[in-house]
């Protein structure tokens, strides 16, 4: 029954409460209700961003991927039915750089996930200078990214690059190596950057969830005996769940489609070895000029992340069902 | 306390190890910036690059300040992000505390749903829509232009994290406070956020350096330089063939030190917000 | 308003005489501006009782605002607008990095600039879309055009019509170490792609050098790999009968195997340890020339520049033509200043052009690389590179985007997938042809 009165009110959603807000404070209101007029009150700000902003974008995107829309080739115009899909699912690149958004995707997150919470454990020890460690874990975060690509690009290069002509002094490597222009480290060097670059984030907004993990219960944990693992498992980890996972979510989602580091750093070359799909978009919308191939592809990813995320989210919903 | 004076010590090393691991990761490529920028042009590009400089110079931080409108750009971007936060801030709050308590209700699930969804659309995509949008309210060329963008983008994120943090703090000590009369606002503002000061600053430091460090978009709609803002300002340094690296590290560090040093400051913030009983460091 | 007009017209007539009086006396720079300046204090005394219409042109450069001649630069436009009250310059500096996303953009919304810097890389796909001005007939009355080399007319027009000016030349020679050349033995830079591939292991063991240095990736492959298969007496893209392009090795054996001799010459430098990298850019190209990595290279007059940066490594540097296998060829970079048919004062855009084209302004701005026969500079970055000019290829006015990442990718194919000289030169002919059938330039022919 519930369901069903929550069904009604939604069809009169956004526009009904603006409307609806002055009688408001006269009218005798359930709970409920008031609840609910708070909450899309709330939200409606957001909500007028999204739609300003996004809501055209969006929609262009979706209809640009059925249309020939071509800006140098003024001769064909019009629907185009699927053919945008088929056209860049025939590319021949198309398996390559599918695999590479996501092995760029995983392995950035993960290793940012891991670097920012390692880096967020050992900032919230009561260890001396730590103001001055955090201080400096931010330093990557705010250098802009088009300025640090292009640094990171200098020291990597064999020739003259200080990374590679240390790593020999060191003994690590026998001679310099062209990181970003080999096809096995391009991706790699660049996935490291970037882990590099996104971290910091992790580590403050970590830090700033551990500061809610009560001292008290995990000094009572490790008086009954509760060794660190079992601490950090057990007390710090529920704590940090909520954060971690909206960290991980946006992330994932930022990172598949971010392109700056990889086309500043080698373009996605060579050989399209480090071509990510937000570069082939990027190409395609850019350098051929061609809106619908772009949009088409773009439409693609749209589709298969929304996949991913409602398939996500519905097993989740489950999981908290049954218990 | 129960551990082991030897097990107190290894696990402070391993901490200071870890530590200064990751400050050699961080710092490394802002070094090799700031000594970059103290070189003299002759010595930047070298077969032998060190970090040692011979005769250090500030003539690249004297044409940056001198010959360029650094700083033109820099209050702009400081103009550009102030507001973003602000802005973003105030719209994630309510927006994260209605995803927070409110997420049963259909139009603030929808409302999620869509922000997440905003987040996939590649930016370049965005960019000829965005410049018609901001043409169409005669914005191009004006820091609100960015100002509106910027905002849109961070909300997102904003909101989510805020609800993440507010999903932490106990339903209880609302109801208490509503029961002494509190208005909706009132709980919030004066019950709720001060208890989340840690993550507000996580959440504004976020919008923050986000929109300090933004690039396409920058430069997409603003063609003025009076009005243009730092990150595409360095690049004009970045000629066709040649690479002025001494004006663009120069640029930089003066365009991170400030960020630096802010953070610096509000992480006495972060630390205040720190739950009871925790040990002041 | 109508007298306004006419004002305007009467301070260009003025203007356009002094300028021919200034290049006939032969007295350059002082005589332009004083008769402009001059008409500019009459004008401007006469304009202020009535409302002067003033326009405001925009004009994009790409240009380093650092650098000197950006500051020579700005010093002219004030003087130009001073001589020309109706008009004012509003002056963008946006670096080539971002310029062309951004043209595109505004393009799309209507909001082009007046005037801009350019690419040649873009010349065919901003006259596909519909967005540069023609500039046919104000050239055609325009008193210096036989001042500029036919040839860059000729790279800037696209079906007949003139959609760009020169702004200034990037042509391409063989830059060479003259010290490790000695070193080995050898006296005189190569002269052919044969005697290249001999002087490669000379080098290397003489002087503990690569021989030579090419770019395997970025905006500098297609503009080298043209240069070859030009010297093999190739197109990438022929104009055919309907006015539209192909490319024909595919159709012809003869062509290919020429096409596929290119790519062998490619394979032979590295295969032979005449070149180190096969994937570096054209930072790292540019860069390890000036530190003397490596001994030779296709490269252009802004290597000039790096001698302040270590000049060391710069000071034996001499310039050479490219070696070559049937005819001598180099690439002619046509930088060009486009005009916007978005531009409400196409008349006034065109005066800011010509000055700019004027030979006071090439003297100072663009000693070493302008496009003017009357502006040469005795330096070897000079003279040396202009005269190469004569056997200068360019793009055909195509949409190219596609076309050079086919051209990247052919190298990228031939070096890191191992594909055959043969098959390469195959692949490559036929991409060619589907990228120009996507932009719709491809031939039915």
């Amino acid at each position: 029954m519930n369901a069903k009165v929550e069904k009604r009110d939604h069809t009169a959603s956004i526009p009904d409460i603006a409307a609806d807000n002055r009688p408001a404070s006269r009218r005798t209101t359930t709970r409920v209700q008031r609840a609910r007029r708070y909450a899309l009150l709330f939200v409606l700000p957001a909500f007028l961003f999204l739609v300003l902003l996004n809501a055209f974008p969006l929609g262009q995107v979706v209809w640009d991927s059925f249309h020939y829309r071509n800006m140098v080739n003024a001769a064909q115009q019009g629907w185009a039915g699927l053919s945008n899909f088929v056209g860049v699912l025939h590319s021949e690149i198309i398996g390559k750089t599918l695999w590479n958004t996501v092995l760029w995707t995983v392995l950035s997150v993960a290793g940012e996930y891991i670097a920012g919470i390692v880096s967020a454990m050992a900032l919230n020890q009561p260890v001396r200078g730590r103001a001055f460690f955090r201080g400096i874990i931010i330093v990557p975060w705010v250098v802009p990214i088009v300025v640090a690509g292009m640094m990171w690009t200098w020291m990597l290069t064999p020739e003259y690059g200080v990374i590679n002509i240390w790593l020999v002094k060191l003994g690590i490597i026998d001679k310099p190596y062209y990181w970003l222009g080999e096809m096995n480290t391009a991706l790699l060097a660049i996935t490291f950057v970037n882990i590099w670059r996104s971290f910091p984030f992790y580590t403050i907004s970590l830090l700033a969830g551990l500061q809610s993990v009560s001292r008290e219960v995990v000094e009572a944990a490790a008086i009954d005996g509760a060794g660190v693992m079992t601490r950090f498992r057990k007390i710090v980890m529920p704590q940090l769940k909520t954060v971690s996972l909206t960290l991980i979510f946006m992330h994932i989602i930022w990172t598949a489609i971010n392109f700056d580091f990889i086309w500043i750093m080698t373009e996605g070359g060579p050989f399209h070895a480090s071509e990510t799909l937000p570069i082939t978009i990027y190409r395609y919308a850019m350098k051929e000029f061609d809106m619908g191939a772009a949009s088409s592809l773009s439409t693609l990813m749209l589709g298969f992340m929304i996949v991913v995320f409602s398939l996500f989210y519905f097993s989740a919903m489950k999981k908290r069902q049954e218990t | 306390m129960v551990a082991s004076r030897g097990e107190k010590r290894f696990w402070m090393l391993l901490t200071y190890a870890v530590l200064i691991l990751f400050s050699v990761y961080c710092l490394f490529p802002f070094l090799w910036m700031l000594v970059t920028s103290l070189k003299p042009t002759e010595q930047i590009r070298s077969v032998n690059p060190t970090f040692w400089i011979d005769h250090p110079t500030f003539k690249h931080f004297a044409n940056v300040l001198y010959h360029s409108k650094f700083g033109t750009y820099f209050a702009n971007s400081v103009k550009v992000a102030l507001s973003t936060t602000v802005i973003a801030l105030a719209v994630s709050i309510f927006a994260g505390y209605a995803l927070s308590r409110y997420g049963q209700f259909r139009g603030v699930k929808s409302v999620g749903a869509a922000m997440l969804l905003s987040q996939m659309i590649p930016g370049v995509l965005l960019m000829i829509p965005l410049y018609l949008i901001m043409k169409q309210l005669g914005l191009i060329n004006t820091l609100g232009s960015l100002i509106i963008a910027y905002t849109t983008f961070m909300i997102p994120l904003c909101t989510f994290m805020m609800k993440s943090f507010f999903d932490s703090v106990p339903m209880e000590i609302e109801e208490s406070a509503e029961m002494d009369g509190c208005g909706k606002l009132s709980t919030i503002f004066r019950i709720v956020l001060p208890v989340s000061v840690p993550s507000l600053i996580a959440t504004s430091l976020f919008a923050f350096v986000n929109a300090w460090n933004e690039f396409m978009f920058g430069y997409v709609f603003i063609n003025a330089d009076d009005s243009r803002t730092l990150t595409p300002g360095i690049m004009l340094f970045k000629g066709l063939y040649l690479t002025d690296w001494g004006s663009i590290s120069a640029a930089s560090v003066l365009s991170v030190l400030p960020v630096i040093i802010m953070f610096a400051y509000m992480q006495r913030f972060l630390v205040e917000g720190m739950t009871a009983g925790a040990v002041k460091g | 308003m109508g007298g306004n007009k006419k004002l305007s017209l009467l301070l260009a007539g003025v203007l356009a005489v002094s300028v021919l009086a200034g290049c006939g006396s032969g007295g350059g720079k002082a005589a332009p501006n004083d008769g402009g300046s001059a008409g500019g204090t009459q004008s401007a005394s006469q304009g202020s009782g009535s409302s002067q219409e003033q326009v405001i042109l925009q004009y994009w450069n790409a240009d380093d605002p650092s650098l000197q001649e950006s500051k020579d630069a700005e010093k002219l436009i004030k003087e130009f607008e001073s001589s020309h009250p109706n008009i004012k310059i509003e002056m963008q500096y946006i670096s080539y990095e971002m310029l062309h996303d951004k043209l595109v953009t505004a393009i799309n919304a209507g909001d082009a600039p007046d005037v801009s810097w350019g690419l040649p890389e873009w010349v065919g796909e901003f006259a596909a879309i519909d967005s540069l001005l023609d500039l046919t007939p104000y050239f055609d009355k325009w008193s210096d055009k036989d001042k500029i080399y036919p040839n860059v007319i000729d790279a800037l027009k696209v079906n007949d019509k003139l959609v760009g000016m020169p702004n200034y030349l990037g042509i391409r020679a063989l830059e060479y170490h003259e010290d490790m050349l000695k070193k080995a033995g050898i006296s005189a830079p190569p002269k052919t792609w044969d005697e290249l591939i001999a002087m490669g292991p000379k080098i290397k063991e003489a002087a503990g050098v690569d021989a030579f240095g090419i770019t395997g990736t970025g905006v500098r492959v297609p503009q080298e790999l043209i240069v070859y298969l030009a010297q093999n007496d190739l197109e990438i893209a022929e104009k055919m009968d309907d006015g539209k392009y192909k490319n024909t090795w595919n159709d012809d054996p003869e062509q290919l195997k020429r096409a596929a001799e290119v790519f062998q010459f490619y394979k032979d430098l590295a295969d032979k340890g005449v070149i180190g990298s096969k994937t570096w850019g054209y930072q790292e190209l540019d860069t390890n020339l000036a530190l003397g990595q490596y001994a030779m290279s296709v490269n252009g007059a802004w290597q000039e520049q790096r001698a302040k940066e270590n000049p060391d490594g710069m000071k034996d540097v001499k310039i050479a033509p490219i070696p070559y296998k049937l005819k001598p060829a180099t690439y002619m970079e046509v930088v060009p200043y486009f005009i916007y048919k978005q531009t409400k004062h196409p008349e006034e855009a065109w005066e800011f052009l010509s000055f700019m084209m004027d030979k006071p302004y090439q003297d100072l701005i663009h000693p070493t690389n302008s496009a003017r026969n009357d502006v040469v500079s005795d330096s070897q970055w000079g003279k040396d590179f202009m005269a190469l000019s004569p056997t200068g290829v360019v793009f055909p006015p195509i949409s190219l985007g596609g076309v050079t990442q086919a051209m990247i990718d052919s190298l990228a194919r031939l070096y890191l997938k191992k594909d055959s000289p043969e098959d390469v030169a195959k692949w490559l002919s036929g991409a060619i042809n589907d990228s120009l059938k996507k932009s719709g330039d491809l031939s039915s022919k």
